[in-house]
Parts: C-alpha cells; sequence; structure tokens
C-alpha cells in the first residue's frame, strides 16, 4: 500500500511539473520563430563589425561578408512560414493524463509491488547455509552419542559424512538407519557404494551382498545392479557381468545418461573382457585421418582441422606423422595468436615448435 | 522496495518520453511553451532514468538475488566495483545504461538548447524521445531489468569471469556515450528534414554533438581494443570481430560526418550529404546494437540470445531506419543546396575524405553482414576473416592518409594544389628520411612495412605543416612566431594534433606488424629463455587465492638488453561461481613498447610459456587517446560554442592565404 501511495506522489509531482512548465506566459510581442532567426543574423553582423574593427579582416572582406550574409537572411525570410496557433490547456492536461495512466497502468502489468528487497546481509536463510559442514556433523554425532536411537539424525549425517569423504563412518551411519527401519533398496545401495568408495578400488564382500540384496528387493531399480555388474567386470567374472548389465540395460527407458557406458560394459563383458570396440574405432579413425591429411597437405585448411589432424597422430601414437603435421600447421599458421589450442596440444605430446630455434 | 520504485520510474520515464514524442512530432508549430514543456519532460525522464538505474546498482551492491538479473549476474564474493560494473556487463542492464546516456543527452539539449528556435527544439526533443519510448519498451517488455525472484537463490550465477575487469567497467559507459551521443544528430537531422529548415546555426548546434560523441566513441573503442589485448591473453589488440566492426563502423561515419559538418558551418555546403551522414552514423550504431544485442553474433558481448528480442529490435531498426531515409527520400530534395567551390578546395578535399571513409564503412559492413545474411539465407557458414578486412580497408585507408596532410592547407573555396604541396616538402622529406632510417635499422625484407611507415610519419609530420605556415617558423623570429601560434585559433590547433594522432596510430600498428617477434615454448621453474634481446627467467609457480578465485601465479623476472630488471607474475584464474578460467597475462613496458607474457596451460610436469615483444605498440593507443585530446580542444574552441556565434563570421569569409 505504501509502495501505491509513494508511487501515486511520484506521478502527481511529475505531472505537476509538466503544466508548471507549460503555463501560458505573458505573450511576447514578437513570434518566437522570426525573432529566433533575426537575433541569428544580428548577431553575425555584429561579429563582422567587430572583426573589422580589430583589424582581423579587411575592408574588402567586411563588405563580401555582410553581402553574403543580406542573401542568406533574405532567403531566410522568405522560407519563414507563420508559427501555428499555440497549444491549448486541454493538450496539457491530457498529456499529462496519458503520462498518469500510462506509468500506473504498466506498471500494475510488469510490477511486483508486494515483493520486500532481501540484500543478502539480511537474510535469514543464508545465515543457516553458511554454517560450516564439519561444524553441523560434529554437533549431530554428540547428540546422537547421547541418543544413539535417533533415525534421523542417522538419516541426516549419513551421506554428509560421505560427502566430506568419511566413507567408512557413513557407511556405518547408512547401516545404523537400516537397522533402525526397513532396509530399501535405496539403503542399501547408499550403503554398499559408502563400503566401495571406503575400499578405494579393493571391492568389499559386504558389498556386494548389499547389492545382491538391494536388487532382489527392487526388481525395477538399474543402480544395484549397475555397481554389481562393475565390480564383477573388474573381478572377471563376465558370465554373471554380463546378466546383470543385460538386467540394467533392459530397465532402461533409453534416454538415462550411464545406458552407452552399460552398453560397452556388457560388450566387454560378452567378449570376456577384450574391448573390441576400442579396436574398431582405431580403425576408423586411421581412415578418417587419412583423408584428412591428405585434403591438408593438398588444399590447406583452418587451424581448428589441422589441430584434429595433429590430435588424431598424437592419440593413435603416431608421433613422427604428428610432428610432420604440427610443423605443417604452424608453417601455415606462423602466429602463435592462431594456433593456442594447437600449440598446447602439440608440446604436450612432446613435440617441438619450430620457433623453439629462434 | 527501491527496485519496485526504481522500476516504476523506468516506466513513468517511458510515458513521460511517449508523451514527448506524440506531442513533439505533431504540435512541433506550436512555439515556445510545448519547447518548455518538453525541456521539463526531458530533464525529467533523466531525474527518473537515474532513479531507475540507482536502484539496479543497489540491487547489486548489496547482493539483493530477489532481482533476477542481480541473481544472474552477481556473487557476494566479488569486488564492490565489479558488483557495480556488473550492472552493465549484461544485456538487460547495458540496454538500462543505454537508455540512461540517451535520456542524458536528451536533458542536455534541453539545458543548453534554451537558444534554440523553438520548432527546431520541439522536433529534436520528440525525436529524442521516441527513441527513449522504442528502447525503454523493448527493455520493459521483452528485457526487463527489474523481473523479480519470489525465491531468490543464495548466492548469485556470477559475472562472466573475463568481464571482471576495470576496463569493462570503462569500455561499455564510454562506447554507449559515443554510440547514444549521435542520437542527437539523428534527432537534428530529422528536425532538419520536417522542418525543411536547415542552416549555419544548425551546423553550428550538430557539429558540438558530433565531436563529443566521436571522443566518447574513440576513447571507448581504444579501450575495448586494449582491454581485448591484455585480458584475452593473446596480446592482440583489433580482431575484425563483427562486434568491434559494429563500434568502427559508427566510428568512421562519425569521422566523416565530423568533416562534413564542418564545410557546412563554414561554408554552408554538402548539407543533405551532412543530414545523410547524421541519420546513416546513428543507424549504425543501433545496427551495432541490433548485432550485439540480437544474439545473432557469438562473442562475449552476446548476452542475449534470446530470438523475440532480436526480432523485436529488428523491426524497431526498421521502423526508426526505414522512416528516417523514407522522410529523407520525400524531403532532401526540398532542402537547398548551398555554396559553390571548386574541386580542388577545401572542401573538394573534405570530399574526398567523406568518400574514403563512407566507402570503407561500406566494405566492412559487406564484410561483417555478407556471411550472416548467406546463412541466413542458404545456411552456408562462411566467415570472412582478417585477410579480407586487412587488405580492403587498408587498401581505402592508404590514399586517404596520403591526402590527410593537404587538407588543412588547402583553403576554401578554390585552392592551390601546388602551393599546398610546397609547404609539405618539409614533410615528406623527414617522412622519407626516417623511413629510410628505420627501414635500415629494422632489417626489413621485402614487406609492405616501408609503405606503412612512410604513410605513419607523412601523417604525422604533415599535420603540423599548416602550425608552421602559420607561425611563419623560420621566416620571423622565434619569439614572433611563438606569438603568432599561440594567438592561432584552437581549431586549428586541434586539427594539427587530430591528425598528427591518427599518424601516431598508423605508426603503431604498422610497428607491431612489421616488428613483432613471438616465442612459444615449455620452461619450468627455475628455467630460463630468451626473446627479442630480453631473457625471461621463471622464478616460481604458486597458487594463491582471489577474493573469489583461485590463482595459478607464475612470477617471472624480466631482463632488458641494457640490463634492466622487471617482476612480471602471470596468472590463470580460475572462478568459483563459474569455474571458468581467464588469463592475465604479465605485460612490461618499456617505453612505448612492451612486452607481453602469458602463462599457458600446466602440462604434466611443465608449463606452456607464450611470449610476444610488441615494439611502439603503445602508439596505438596513445594516437587514440591524442585524437580524443584534440576533439576536446575543438569543444573549448568558443566559436564553436553553441551562444556565441559572433566570431564565427570570420569564418565563413576565411581569407585565401
Amino acid at each position: 500500500m505504501i509502495f501505491w501511495l509513494i508511487a501515486i506522489a511520484v506521478t502527481a509531482i511529475t505531472c505537476a511539473a509538466l503544466l508548471y512548465a507549460g503555463r501560458g506566459r505573458p505573450v511576447n510581442a514578437s513570434p518566437g520563430e522570426s525573432a529566433d532567426t533575426t537575433n541569428h543574423f544580428r548577431q553575425l553582423l555584429a561579429g563582422i563589425d567587430t572583426d573589422l574593427a580589430a583589424g582581423k579582416i579587411s575592408a574588402d572582406e567586411a563588405l563580401g561578408a555582410k553581402g553574403e550574409l543580406a542573401r542568406e537572411m533574405i532567403r531566410a525570410k522568405a522560407e519563414a512560414k507563420p508559427a501555428a496557433a499555440g497549444f491549448g490547456r486541454t493538450a496539457l492536461v491530457s498529456g499529462a493524463a496519458l503520462v498518469a495512466a500510462v506509468a500506473l497502468g504498466v506498471y500494475a502489468l510488469l510490477g511486483s509491488p508486494n515483493l520486500p528487497a532481501q540484500p543478502l546481509a539480511s537474510r535469514a536463510d543464508v545465515a543457516a547455509q553458511n554454517m560450516d559442514l564439519g561444524d553441523a556433523i560434529s554437533r549431530i554425532e554428540a547428540r546422537l552419542a547421547q541418543d544413539p536411537n535417533d533415525i534421523r539424525g542417522w538419516t541426516v549425517l549419513a551421506p554428509a559424512l560421505v560427502q566430506i569423504g568419511r566413507f567408512a563412518d557413513g557407511a556405518n551411519a547408512y547401516g545404523r538407519v537400516i537397522a533402525l527401519s526397513q532396509p530399501t533398496a535405496q539403503l542399501l545401495t547408499d550403503q554398499a557404494e559408502a563400503l566401495l568408495l571406503a575400499a578405494d578400488g579393493a571391492g568389499s564382500s559386504e558389498a556386494m551382498a548389499l547389492l545382491r540384496q538391494a536388487a532382489d528387493l527392487d526388481a525395477a531399480d538399474p543402480q544395484p545392479r549397475l555397481y554389481l555388474a562393475a565390480e564383477l567386470t573388474r573381478t572377471a567374472d563376465y558370465a554373471e557381468a554380463a546378466r546383470y548389465w543385460q538386467s540394467a540395460i533392459d530397465l532402461a527407458t533409453g534416454a538415462e545418461p550411464w545406458l552407452p557406458a552399460a552398453r560397452q560394459g556388457l560388450a566387454v563383458a560378452q567378449n570376456d573382457g577384450v574391448d573390441t570396440t576400442a579396436a574398431d574405432q582405431a580403425k576408423m579413425i586411421g581412415g578418417m585421418v587419412k583423408s584428412l591429411s591428405t585434403r591438408l597437405y593438398d588444399e590447406g585448411g583452418t587451424v581448428e582441422e589441422w589441430t584434429q589432424l595433429v590430435r588424431s597422430y598424437i592419440v593413435l601414437g603416431d608421433l613422427p606423422n604428428a610432428q610432420k603435421a604440427y610443423d605443417a600447421s604452424v608453417a601455415a599458421y606462423p602466429a602463435a595468436f592462431d594456433r593456442g589450442e594447437l600449440d598446447t596440444l602439440a608440446l604436450r605430446a612432446g613435440l617441438k615448435l619450430n620457433g623453439d630455434a629462434q | 522496495m527501491s527496485i519496485e520504485l526504481g522500476h516504476f520510474a523506468l516506466i513513468l520515464a517511458c510515458a513521460i518520453a511517449l508523451m514527448s514524442a506524440i506531442g513533439g512530432l505533431t504540435l512541433w508549430r506550436s512555439g515556445e511553451r510545448l519547447a518548455s514543456v518538453l525541456a521539463q519532460s526531458a530533464i525529467l525522464q533523466f531525474v527518473l532514468v537515474a532513479v531507475a538505474f540507482l536502484a539496479v546498482v543497489q540491487a547489486f551492491a548489496t547482493s539483493d538475488f530477489s532481482l533476477a538479473l542481480a541473481a544472474n549476474n552477481s556473487h557476494s564474493l566479488k569486488p564492490m566495483i565489479f558488483k557495480i560494473s556488473g550492472v552493465w556487463g549484461n544485456h538487460e542492464g547495458s540496454l538500462l545504461l543505454w537508455i540512461l546516456i540517451l535520456v542524458l543527452f536528451g536533458a542536455l539539449v534541453a539545458a543548453f538548447g534554451r537558444r534554440l528556435p523553438a520548432d527546431l527544439l520541439n522536433l529534436v526533443l520528440g525525436t529524442q524521445s521516441l527513441l527513449v519510448v522504442a528502447f525503454g519498451g523493448f527493455t520493459l517488455f521483452t528485457s526487463n531489468p527489474f523481473a523479480r525472484l519470489a525465491q531468490p537463490p543464495i548466492e548469485g550465477a556470477d559475472l562472466n569471469p573475463i568481464l571482471q575487469d576495470i576496463g569493462l567497467a570503462i569500455h561499455p559507459p564510454l562506447l554507449y556515450a559515443g554510440y547514444v551521443g549521435f542520437s542527437i544528430c539523428f534527432s537534428f537531422a530529422i528536425a532538419a528534414l520536417i522542418s525543411g529548415r536547415i542552416d549555419q546555426a544548425w551546423a553550428r548546434w550538430v557539429r558540438p554533438w558530433t565531436m563529443l560523441s566521436w571522443i566518447f566513441l574513440t576513447l571507448g573503442i581504444a579501450m575495448g581494443s586494449y582491454w581485448a589485448y591484455y585480458e584475452l591473453g593473446w596480446g592482440g589488440w583489433w580482431f575484425w570481430d563483427p562486434v568491434e566492426n559494429a563500434s568502427f563502423m559508427p566510428w568512421l561515419a562519425g569521422t566523416a560526418l565530423l568533416h562534413s559538418a564542418l564545410v557546412m558551418e563554414k561554408r554552408n555546403a554538402l548539407k543533405i550529404w551532412t543530414i545523410f551522414l547524421s541519420i546513416i552514423t546513428f543507424s549504425l550504431s543501433l545496427l551495432g546494437t541490433f548485432l550485439v544485442r540480437s544474439g545473432i553474433l557469438t562473442s562475449v558481448h552476446t548476452f542475449a540470445s534470446d530470438p523475440t528480442r532480436g526480432l523485436v529490435i529488428l523491426a524497431i531498426l526498421a521502423v526508426l531506419i526505414g522512416g528516417a531515409f523514407l522522410l529523407f527520400a520525400l524531403r532532401a530534395s526540398a532542402l537547398r543546396q548551398g555554396g559553390l567551390f571548386a574541386p580542388i578546395s577545401r572542401e573538394g578535399a573534405l570530399i574526398l575524405n567523406n568518400l574514403f571513409l563512407a566507402t570503407a564503412v561500406g566494405a566492412i559492413l559487406v564484410g561483417t553482414l555478407y556471411p550472416l545474411i548467406l546463412d541466413a539465407l542458404v545456411g552456408t557458414t562462411i566467415s570472412v576473416g582478417a585477410p579480407f578486412f586487412d587488405l580492403t580497408f587498408g587498401a581505402l585507408m592508404a590514399p586517404l592518409l596520403l591526402i590527410v596532410p593537404f587538407g588543412p592547407l588547402l583553403p576554401w573555396k578554390r585552392a592551390d594544389m601546388l602551393a599546398a604541396g610546397q609547404r609539405l616538402v618539409g614533410a615528406a622529406g623527414l617522412a622519407v628520411f626516417l623511413t629510410i632510417l628505420v627501414s635500415a635499422l629494422g632489417g626489413v625484407s621485402i614487406s609492405l612495412a616501408p609503405l606503412g611507415l612512410l604513410l605513419g610519419f607523412w601523417v604525422t609530420f604533415g599535420a603540423f605543416a599548416e602550425l608552421i605556415e602559420r607561425g611563419r617558423i623560420g621566416r620571423i623570429p622565434a619569439r614572433e612566431s611563438l606569438r603568432r601560434l599561440a594567438g592561432l585559433p584552437r581549431s586549428i590547433w586541434s586539427t594539427a594534433i587530430g591528425h598528427m594522432g591518427l599518424g601516431l596510430t598508423v605508426l603503431g600498428i604498422v610497428s607491431v606488424t612489421a616488428w613483432e617477434t613471438e616465442l612459444v615454448t615449455t620452461l619450468n621453474p627455475g628455467e630460463t629463455t630468451e626473446l627479442a634481446g630480453y631473457t625471461v627467467a621463471f622464478d616460481d609457480f604458486a597458487q594463491i587465492p582471489g577474493p573469489n578465485y583461485m590463482a595459478d601465479t607464475g612470477h617471472f623476472t624480466l631482463t632488458a638488453p641494457d640490463g634492466g630488471t622487471s617482476k612480471l607474475d602471470a596468472e590463470r584464474r580460475t572462478y568459483v561461481a563459474s569455474g571458468m578460467p581467464t588469463t592475465e597475462a604479465a605485460i612490461a613496458t618499456f617505453g612505448l613498447s612492451q612486452f607481453y607474457l602469458q602463462l599457458g596451460e600446466p602440462l604434466d610436469n611443465t608449463h606452456v610459456i607464450r611470449i610476444w615483444h610488441k615494439p611502439y605498440i603503445l602508439l596505438i593507443w596513445l594516437g587514440a587517446i591524442v585524437m580524443a585530446g584534440a576533439g576536446v580542444l575543438s569543444l573549448t574552441d568558443r566559436r564553436l560554442r553553441v551562444g556565441a556565434p559572433q566570431r564565427a563570421a570570420r569564418q565563413t569569409m576565411e581569407p585565401a592565404e
């Protein structure tokens, strides 16, 4: 409400200022426009006289200037048209009314008059957010030491412990949650994940047991299956791994981000751990690189294409050809400015820049 | 509530502008009463938009993320200066800045225009208000900076890190002051076309505005170029990027306008062409806004990528520019032609200048728009790169630079080319001598560099020919010469200094292009390398936290050939909020030359280091600053000021020497 009062007051002041500016003044004896023009010429004329008196121009020049001025003035007089009648009070008042109506109307359409300002320093939600995670954890742990059956406390604590890297404690906390409630597939997977993270890539039979339990518990959850499949692939148990990869893929709807990785995992597991896709890719890259290099050496190309060629040779491990392509691209693009990414790529792979010799 | 009051103030300002536009353009013959209402309205618009702008600044400064703009572009950890500059480091805020400058110029016309004929003032302020309505409406309805969030986020998304720089705090306001300043010339041109009256008083009014806008644009472009040079980390100072071209085209057209307005003011000639240039210059400013704001171009400048916005701006552009040219087509023939002159005369030289500049604008316009149009029509993506621009622009500028020194020496109306040439013999001789000397010392292979040097020296020294002539230097006692020089009108000094600035810029460009050396290598702390006689030692490497970023910092010691050393710190920063990296190059200045070091990407066990030696590069920007300074000097010449036209009468009849 206060906002609208202020807004209306501002509008009223503004309109008053416009009306004040347009108030009728005592009418001048001469109409504005021609007075302006005459005045302008009078000043120019006076200027010529001043210059003549000061000796800046000769009498001849002064005469010529005056003549030009006179012609200019006659022309201006001929062109001058009578000024139209001034606009009336009605026009002025309706203009002010237009201003008020448009301003208040558009603001009503676009504004959010009831939304308060929320500078960061005075916001309560931010203060809560800024509390240190470590502090919060130790506070909850202290409370759980008093009351170890507080399921809410363990539920909050478990993911926080995993987040700060205390995986074993996190797994333990998930275990307490499961003990205090019903085991769900999600909770079991979370606990297994924490155990696997704590084992740091070494695997964990306890985690495997939990994952199998989770997979049995929820036939529609791909997550425990993916973990199982990955772990089984790692331990070279390909037959079972392939089964879990397949069951996870069967559960997918097609848009999952993990799907390509799962398909590749399945292919690897079905082929007893040998990644044939990589060999296929290498063959394909080889063919592409060949056509690209032929074109670039024959016709030249953009610096991005050269970069692509050098990168391909490096990926294929063909350093002599990479060096050759790099030399050719430096010759084509001598300014370092053009070759930012290319130089980094080449130097990282241990190639030599011609410029090194300078 | 301050945000909402700011929002209301902006809307109220647009409403007043709407009233002014309708009143000014329909009732312009109503005389002084309307003029005082419009003047009052112009000042109110400025006050209200300033309030709106301050409201946004305040929201950014206090990190009020209930303002969507602040939530999307600010961060509570940013240093205060970048919180404030963040206001215009985005689409909505920069439009608000654009409008603020637009109404500021309108208010200045209202404040200083009391002596203008009432009908002219009515039309100018009416047109100016129409622009406020167009851009204000666009801002409010498609890009509202006052959009609010009922559930503000805890932290803002931060400003693009490369924009968190002092150069960016200054560059847009300068550039916008230049762009928007030309709106005044545009409004005057429209006023002249509608009223059918155009005279020397008109030119005397338009020229200071052109000069002022041109000064801002010159400084803005130079600042942007220097910013790109040190912040983008590649040591490039001009990329022929469409966005750079978008600011360069109005500058070229504005330079042409500056010179043609001179002819009109002094000789009452070239009226229609001056009007045409006024419209063109502002149209190019609008085109620049369109290119940058519509999302057509992808670059650091393009904050907006919403197609509706692009279409609306295109529509505004079509109506304003199309309308202006329609008016021009209908009314230009009604304007009276001005004074006559022979082909070889000061007027003729200025026309030649205008021809070259206009052609250069055309070439850049084609190079900038052709890929966009081709992409839109055929779907083929091509890129018109630096080689095209270097070749066409260079070829157009070379003859222009050749004639620059002649211009000021030619008298009005009719002139003697030979006489002017004789006075330039000294400058030409000096330029040839220095070019041969520098080329011999610099070791030039066969290239265009000596030609460029020759032009640069020629323009630089040729600029002084008129001073030498007028001061009768060498022909009368030195004391007497000094007295004469001190007594010369400032416009003569400003012409000489302005042209000299151009020469300096040319010299800088030629020098850097021809003699820049560079080195890309890998370096570990403790190792050294060499470039152009300088030794660079990589002292140590450290990670240093900044207020809102982490910096990988390399400390280097640079030893110059003369034994002097300087410390260089080059950084690669990673900003916390966005995770985006930036490169902070280390630059050491030796006289007018610079040594530029970029800490490149970290490799497994070493660092990529890129080093450039840029001889006399500072001349490029020094020249621009000298040009802008010459503009300021010209503005202080009281004969160009409004309200003091009496002394200009002498100029009308400048005696032939």
